[in-house]
């Protein structure tokens, strides 16, 4: 009963790269002997979508996109919530362990470049309409979720960061906490919503300086 | 001022008595703003006064032509197609969609039952741009779909979860909305489970409110940002876009699973169809 076949384009894939461990999948699943969890894998993974093996910005396929790695596993709750505290406080362990300072220390970069980057939401989008990264900066969508200067309009999925330097000053650990939030949020709020722009390399060593600018240089329009 | 909130509750209550039989889509969305006061809902002023002459409509209008028109190689009309509620039945159809239908032996939502329909019922190549192309207000699938959906308009959404494939699909749908990955460790719980927050000027439905859920799920709609018919599909699409992961592809059963979901989030509310979006 409510058996589904295995898509012929998948089993040509196979076919050519010849897998053996793929090849253990019967002909057949039933969706209903299976558990929320496996069926929503099964159907993500193992349904011969083509859109998994275009290819994508940082090299490979979507396909390595859509494998969850520890942190997103830990972090995605069904029905909503967090995880309790002790992996909370793991998450974060681990996520202090990914930071990589830069070599000649912490330091503010230009803040007008990080304005641009601040706004723009260019960068790894894949599908119809792909960002060719040597026509654009890939920028920080920062905007999306914070409002920060006072005359653009900024999302609240994330809290306000209207006057940041302003409030908080410019000293090294002011410094070193802004860089690690912006490197790896979880390090500070685990869980949190915000990409972990350091390890995925959606931002490099340059932006992450400049954005810091904007946010922390007592010249930049968050700070007025 | 008391006397306008009562007066406003009486026409919360009387919109809520209403579900369950046409509504014209303004009225259903009006009545929801009446019950609650949801941001998301309110947001558009603009769109609320140009509902009514919403380029939707006539998009739909030359759906229903469409619809009984005899077309393809079997020269039939879509008069023959079965919905869910019988062949050519379409009122209150679509708010039970997606649903398992025998025939196939695959649970369905809107736009894949109707590829069927154009396929076996009237000979289509799935290949023929009248089902291969799925987006634009001139395409027959937009013009179909949209007026197939508006039969609906003011219906309770009602997911039907008895058949277990229905219940397997939109379980997994469940986990899937909440799935984190991606280049930004995106889920669709990341934008869609907390109320009146916004991605820059645009307030956010939650999934958690029905009554603001029912908007967010009511396409097709039209796009006034695009300047086009959307749909359902189309809507995953994009958010697979923004969250910068592959998307499912249309008509599959993770497209599908997320759809079930989503209906189900819905539950009770009545359908504004065809919508106007930002």
């Amino acid at each position: 009963m409510f058996k589904q076949s295995i898509p012929a384009a998948i089993l040509m894939g196979l076919a050519a790269l010849s897998i053996p461990a793929i090849t253990a999948i019967a002909d057949e699943v039933d969706y209903t002997k299976m558990t929320p969890e496996e069926l929503a894998e099964y159907l993500i993974l193992e349904t011969g979508n083509p859109n998994l093996e275009q290819e994508v910005q940082e090299g490979g396929t979507a396909r390595q996109r859509m494998v969850q790695d520890e942190l997103q596993k830990i972090c995605s709750v069904v029905g909503g919530g967090r995880p309790d505290m002790e992996t909370l406080l793991e998450v974060s362990k681990q996520a202090r362990e990914t930071i990589v300072y830069p070599e000649d220390g912490i330091k503010l970069g230009d803040w007008k470049r990080g304005r641009d980057l601040a706004w723009s939401g260019f960068g790894f989008r894949i599908g119809h309409n792909v960002d060719d990264h040597d026509k654009n900066d890939i920028g920080g969508n920062c905007y999306n979720c914070h409002q920060l200067g006072t005359d653009r309009t900024g999302g609240t999925i994330g809290p306000s960061l209207v006057g940041f330097g302003r409030i908080r000053g410019t000293s090294d650990a002011i410094k070193e906490y802004t860089y690690n939030v912006i490197y790896n949020s979880h390090s500070a709020f685990p869980c949190t919503n915000m990409p972990r722009f350091g390890p995925s390399g959606f931002l490099n060593q340059q932006s992450i300086a400049d954005i810091m600018a904007y946010l922390l240089d007592p010249e930049s329009p968050v700070n007025q | 001022m008391l006397a306008k909130q009562e007066a406003r509750a009486a026409a919360g209550e009387a919109a809520k008595a209403a579900i369950g039989s046409f509504q014209e889509p303004l009225d259903v969305l009006q009545g929801l703003i009446d019950l609650t006061s949801s941001d998301y809902l309110t947001q558009s002023e603009q769109n609320l006064m140009m509902m009514p002459d919403s380029p939707a409509q006539w998009v739909a209008m030359d759906g229903e032509t469409l619809f009984s028109e005899p077309r393809g190689p079997n020269n039939v009309s879509l008069e023959e197609c079965d919905f869910g509620k019988g062949p050519g039945v379409l009122e209150g159809a679509y708010v039970e969609l997606p649903r398992y239908f025998e025939d196939t032996g695959k649970v369905m939502d809107l736009e894949t039952r109707l590829v069927h329909c154009m396929v076996t019922l009237q000979g289509f190549s799935p290949d023929d741009p009248e089902v291969a192309q799925r987006h634009g207000s001139g395409s027959d699938h937009m013009k179909l779909q949209t007026y197939i959906a508006s039969q609906s308009s003011g219906f309770a959404w009602n997911l039907p979860l008895d058949h277990p494939m229905e219940k397997a699909l939109r379980d997994a749908g469940e986990v899937m909305f909440y799935r984190r990955a991606g280049k930004a460790d995106f889920a669709c719980s990341t934008c869609h489970a907390e109320t009146g927050k916004r991605i820059r000027a645009s307030v956010l439905p939650n999934k958690n409110i029905p009554q603001e859920w029912t908007k967010a799920i009511s396409w097709p709609a039209f796009r006034v940002g695009h300047d086009h018919v959307r749909s359902s599909q189309h809507r995953l699409m994009e958010c697979y876009w923004q969250m910068r992961q592959a998307g499912p592809m249309p008509g599959s059963d993770a497209s599908i699973a997320l759809l079930s979901y989503w209906t189900d989030a819905a539950r009770g509310q009545p359908a504004i169809l065809p919508d106007m979006k930002r």
